[in-house]
C-alpha cells in the first residue's frame, strides 16, 4: 500500500540533506515569537544554542536563513566573542570562543542591544577615575 | 577572608565581561535558563571565597588531570580563585609536615564550614592498609576531615560508587564515600574522569546560592545528570529514525548514525557529555564515533561489555523475513546470509565487526 491510499497530506516539508535532523526550522517560530514579545514589553531572551540537539548542518542551516545583519560586535574578553546582528534586527547570534578559538557556548540573544555590548556602571565610574587622573597628569 | 570576588579578578586584570561571559557560559553548561548568567555573575562577584580541602585516596590522578589540563586554564583557573584551596597534595608546594600542618590548620579555622573535595576510593581490606597517607589511613582520614566538613564532594567515579577498584574481584575492599559518612550532605560528581566544568559548576551553584544543588538518587547534581547521554545526543534523531551503524566503517557509521548497536550506553548514562563536550568542546566520544561506556554509572567496568548492545531493537517487518528463511531451510538461510554480509561488508570496506569485538 502506498502512502497516497492514506488521507493525509504533509504540509511543511522538513528541509532535507545529511546531517539535517530537521530541528532547527521550529526554532524560527520560537524566535518570532520572542521578536513579538520584545516589542510589546521590552523584556530580552535568549536560546542556548548548545543546549538543543542540533548536528553542526542544523546550525548552518539556521545561520543561513537568518542571514546577515549590518552590526557586528566582537569582543575580546579570554578570547573572542562575536555579537552579530542578523538580517532581522533584535536577534543577535553570539558565539563565545576560548583563548584556543573553540566555541564554548552559542546563543540566539533577542534584545535591543545585547547584554555584554553595555558597559557596567562600576566599571565607567573607574573610566572615568582613570580620564581624571589622566587628565591632571596632562 | 579577602573582599568581593570582583575585585580580586579585576587586580588579576579579568575584565568584568570576560566574567559575564564566563557565567553566561557555565549557566549554558549547567542546563539553567541563559538569564540565570547575568544572576551568577553578580552573585559569584560579591561572594567571599570558602575553604577547601582536597583529599586524594584510591586514585589515579585522572580526575585532578582532567580539571587542571582542562580547555582554558584562565577560566578553570578562575573558580580556584573563587576557592581558598587549602589542600591539595598533588598541587599544593608544600611536603610532609608543613603539608599536614596546611590541612590542620585550615581545619581548625573553618572547622564545619569548609568544603572537602575526595577523588578515589577508600579501600576498607587489611584495616585500610591499602592506602596510606602519612601514616594514616584512608578511612581514618575521611572520618576525621569529613566530621569539620560543611560538604563532601566527591569526585569521579571511584570516590562517588568505588570505580574501578572496586571492579571485580575487589581486591582491596574499596568502597565510596557515601558507604563511610552517613551524616554529611555529599555531591557526587561521577566519571571517569569527571567533565570538569561540572566540578567547578557545583563550586560555582555553591558560591552562587550558598547551597549545594539539587542531587539525583544516586547524589548527582541533576542540573548536569538529570537526562541520559541517549536524551541530548546529537545523534538521537538518527535512532528515532532507525538509522544505526552497524560496524565503525560501514556506511552508516560514516553518516553519522546511532552507536547504540555498537554497544553504545548513552541510553542508560546520565552524564552531561552531550551538551558541555571534552577538550575545550572540540568532540565527545559519540562525535568522534565510539560510544559511550557509561563511565559515570554505579559499577560500569562490569556492566558486560562495552561493545554488547543494550538490546537489539525489534523490527518487526525483518523478523518475519527471516522466519519465511527459516522455514525454507535453515542452513540455505544461514549461508545466504552470510554470503550477504561478505558482500555488504566488501563494498562498505568493512574491517572491523561487532562480532570481532566480541571475540
Amino acid at each position: 500500500m502506498s502512502l497516497d491510499a492514506i488521507p493525509i497530506h504533509v504540509i511543511n516539508i522538513l528541509p532535507a540533506g545529511p546531517g539535517l535532523t530537521g530541528n532547527a526550522p521550529p526554532l524560527l517560530h520560537e524566535i518570532s515569537e520572542l521578536l513579538r514579545h520584545l516589542l510589546a514589553t521590552g523584556e530580552t531572551a535568549a536560546i542556548d544554542l548548545s543546549a538543543l540537539p542540533l548536528t553542526p548542518p542544523d546550525l548552518d542551516w539556521l545561520h543561513d536563513k537568518l542571514g546577515k545583519g549590518e552590526i557586528a560586535v566582537i569582543l575580546q574578553a579570554s578570547g573572542e566573542s562575536t555579537l552579530n546582528e542578523t538580517a532581522c534586527p533584535g536577534v543577535w547570534w553570539v558565539t563565545h570562543h576560548n583563548e584556543q578559538g573553540a566555541v564554548t557556548s552559542q546563543f540566539i540573544e533577542v534584545a535591543f542591544v545585547p547584554e555584554l555590548v553595555k558597559a557596567h556602571p562600576q566599571d565607567v565610574a573607574s573610566g572615568q577615575e582613570y580620564l581624571e587622573l589622566m587628565i591632571a597628569d596632562l | 577572608m579577602q573582599g568581593p570576588l570582583i575585585d580580586t579578578l579585576v587586580r588579576q586584570g579579568v575584565s568584568r565581561r570576560t566574567f559575564l561571559k564566563y557565567c553566561a557560559t557555565l549557566a549554558s553548561m549547567m542546563a539553567l535558563p541563559p538569564s540565570a548568567g547575568l544572576a551568577m555573575a553578580e552573585a559569584m562577584a560579591a561572594s567571599r571565597r570558602p575553604s577547601v580541602i582536597w583529599l586524594p585516596f584510591q586514585e589515579c590522578t585522572g580526575c585532578t588531570e582532567s580539571i587542571t589540563r582542562s580547555h582554558s586554564p584562565t577560566i578553570e583557573g578562575m573558580i580556584f580563585d573563587m576557592i581558598s584551596l587549602d589542600y591539595q597534595e598533588t598541587l599544593m608546594a608544600a611536603a610532609g609536615f608543613q603539608a599536614e600542618e596546611a590541612l590542620h590548620n585550615a581545619m581548625k579555622d573553618n572547622y564545619g564550614k569548609y568544603l572537602l573535595i575526595v577523588d578515589g576510593s577508600i579501600p576498607l581490606g587489611v584495616d585500610g592498609a591499602y592506602s596510606c597517607i602519612g601514616g594514616q589511613s584512608n578511612l581514618e582520614m575521611l572520618k576525621e576531615v569529613g566530621k569539620g566538613a560543611a560538604a563532601i564532594i566527591a569526585v569521579g567515579s571511584c570516590a562517588s560508587f568505588g570505580g574501578i577498584p572496586k571492579a571485580n574481584p575487589n581486591p582491596t575492599g574499596a568502597v565510596s564515600v557515601s558507604d563511610i559518612i552517613k551524616d554529611k550532605p555529599i555531591v557526587n560528581i561521577p566519571g571517569c574522569p569527571p567533565i570538569p566544568v561540572v566540578m567547578t559548576g557545583v563550586l560555582a551553584h555553591y558560591l552562587t546560592f550558598g547551597k549545594l544543588p539539587e542531587l539525583d538518587d544516586k547524589g548527582r547534581p541533576k542540573a548536569f545528570f538529570g537526562e541520559t547521554i541517549h536524551d541530548r545526543c546529537y545523534r538521537r534523531p538518527f535512532y528515532d529514525q532507525g538509522k544505526f551503524a552497524k560496524t565503525f566503517d560501514d556506511e552508516g557509521a560514516r553518516n553519522g548514525w546511532c552507536l547504540f548497536e555498537l554497544g553504545c550506553k548513552g541510553p542508560v548514562t546520565h552524564n552531561a557529555c552531550a551538551t558541555i563536550k571534552w577538550n575545550g568542546g572540540t568532540s565527545w566520544p559519540v562525535e568522534s564515533g565510539h560510544g559511550c561506556l557509561g563511565c559515570s554509572e554505579p559499577d560500569f567496568w562490569d556492566a558486560g561489555g562495552f561493545y554488547k548492545a543494550l538490546s537489539v531493537p525489534a523490527d518487526p517487518l525483518k523478523i518475519g523475513a527471516v522466519a519465511a528463511v527459516v522455514g525454507a531451510g535453515a542452513g540455505v538461510a544461514v549461508s545466504f546470509a552470510n554470503r550477504a554480509k561478505k558482500g555488504a561488508a566488501k563494498s562498505a570496506h568493512e574491517t572491523t565487526t561487532l562480532a570481532d569485538l566480541e571475540k
